[in-house]
């Protein structure tokens, strides 16, 4: 009977708790919006999946040694951490409440020697770091994932038709805007007393309007690690949402007769240009904003593998086997932050409603740009291709497409729109750069 | 006064973070044109007979192109509404 009784005090039915239970849940509903929707597939499969697995009661996947020693271990183990982390326990307080007070001074205020020894003793009575815990500190805490895979985005850019129409580096540029307007708004909401964000927790949320997954997840590992699952899921959600949430916005901003407006063709682009291209980015880079170096660094790099043509191999694997690997990891990586602790809270809504304000404000800024610059040049500019700012490659130069058409059948700027859309992948880059240096 | 400091500062990031970009993708497009520039003037593409031009290079028959698949495009769209 007691053996019984053990096994039953195991099972997850047991020790599952009301918050991880929802958390369940919204993993299985982001592998449904992956499967059953196609809502960006490649990473909210891995997201949701490790979101689950985040969740599973005891199993403590998403733990550290530390964290799982003093979630799981027996009272006479969790005495020898409160000597060495420097806690008195109540002697009178059950096991629960011991817990809870190791987990708070763990996590906030203990010192890194103390930390340390903690951690020795719960590796010696045979804990270990979770799996997906191990994941997430390779992965991304030492910010190797997003930059592969932005190597990887750089290997699969064409920049030839940003370099037939430089100037369209300008509406990439005022996508930007909704990055900076959103953190503003962050701001704005916590002086206001709704939500309670830092400054670095607002630049972190503003990214998720460049619409750029990897420049999103590295910023907020950089300035924002707590937020880090909230604002990859937003990102990601928002970016397969680019089709509803633009055409809306675009449309109200432009009259019939601009949308119709065909632009002239492009001039071809020589290959020596498209080389000599991501080695001035990275020599500007270089100059002026060293921030920006390791993702703007890897993105050039993996352009030029792409562009120079003497590493077929190398960009091969850059775009193709690479990425897939690490998208599988940074995938789960991102879930095992989907733990209920942290993501169910207030703020969490909070980031998902700024996202959308995010995506907003930049297809709106980049097309108001685009408009500016129709009016003002003597080549013709079809303000649609603005949207395109925002980076969301290729979907969002999709819907630049597609809108123009719906005005003109015989009107196609997807190449038109190519240019504004890679733009905003060096223009979020490039605004990430200075969120982390300026708060960094 | 701590919300008020926030806000200024949230305010300053902002105008600082969209003037950096502005100013950093300016310089951007002014270094690529003077590329292109120099690169189409001093060392253009050898024009060897197997021209490497990529997608868009054919432009002489363009206008040819463009009229006979507009043609067939008009063609095939008016067969398919009916």
């Amino acid at each position: 009977m007691e053996k019984l009784l053990t096994l039953w005090y195991g099972s997850g039915v047991y020790n599952l708790t009301p918050g991880q239970a929802v958390m369940i849940l919204v993993g299985m509903l982001l592998l449904y919006l992956a499967i059953a929707k196609k809502f960006e597939p490649l990473l909210l499969v891995p997201i949701g999946f490790g979101g689950i697995l985040a969740n599973i009661p005891e199993a403590g996947l998403a733990l550290s040694a530390l964290d799982q020693a003093i979630e799981v271990a027996k009272p006479a183990v969790l005495q020898q951490l409160a000597t060495a982390l420097g806690v008195t326990l109540d002697p009178l307080a059950n096991a629960e409440a011991w817990r809870e007070s190791l987990k708070g001074v763990a996590h906030d205020g203990a010192a890194p020697d103390a930390l340390r020894a903690a951690r020795d003793i719960a590796v010696g009575v045979g804990y270990g770091d979770g799996m997906l815990y191990s994941f997430y500190k390779v992965a991304i805490a030492s910010g190797i994932a997003p930059l592969i895979i932005f190597m990887g985005v750089g290997a699969m850019t064409d920049f030839g038709p940003l370099l037939a129409n430089p100037r369209t580096l300008f509406l990439g540029a005022a996508a930007q805007f909704g990055i900076f307007a959103t953190l503003f708004g962050a701001v704005g909401l916590s002086s206001l007393g709704v939500m309670d964000f830092s400054l670095n927790q607002a630049a972190a949320i503003g990214i998720i309007g460049g619409a750029d997954g990897p420049t999103s997840i590295y910023v907020s590992s950089v300035l924002a690690p707590e937020l880090l699952g909230a604002i990859a899921v937003a990102a990601y959600a928002y970016m397969a949402l680019v089709p509803l949430i633009q055409p809306p916005i675009m449309k109200l901003l432009t009259s019939k007769r601009e949308r119709e407006i065909t632009m002239t063709q492009l001039r071809p682009v020589s290959k020596r240009e498209k080389i000599a291209f991501p080695i001035a980015i990275l020599l500007l880079v270089a100059f002026f904003l060293p921030d920006a170096a390791p993702l703007l660094g890897m993105f050039c790099f993996g352009n030029l593998m792409r562009e120079c043509g003497v590493v077929e191999r190398l960009s091969d694997t850059a775009q193709n086997a690479l990425i897939n690997i690490v998208t599988i990891i940074l995938g789960l990586s991102v879930g095992s932050k989907l733990m209920a602790e942290s993501f169910l809270a207030v703020e969490t809504l909070g980031i998902l409603a700024l996202g959308i304000v995010a995506f907003g404000i930049g297809t709106a800024a980049g097309v108001l740009m685009a408009k500016l610059m129709n009016a003002v040049s003597r080549i013709p500019i079809n303000p649609l291709i603005g949207s395109a700012g925002v980076s969301a490659v290729p979907m969002a130069a999709r819907v630049s497409n597609k809108v123009g058409l719906e005005a003109n059948p015989h009107n196609f700027l997807l190449m038109h729109a190519m240019g504004p859309n890679v733009a905003g992948v060096i223009g979020s880059a490039v605004a990430a750069g200075v969120m982390i240096k300026y708060l960094g | 006064m701590q919300d008020m400091q926030l806000l200024e500062e949230g305010l300053s990031l902002m105008a600082l973070g969209m003037g950096f970009v502005f100013v950093f993708l300016t310089l951007l497009v002014i270094v690529t044109t003077l590329m292109s520039k120099i690169i189409g003037r001093f060392f253009p593409e050898p024009v060897a007979p197997p021209v490497p031009a990529r997608g868009r290079g054919a432009a002489p028959q363009d206008d040819d192109v463009m009229v006979a698949i507009s043609a067939a495009v008009h063609h095939y769209r008016r067969r398919h509404r009916r």
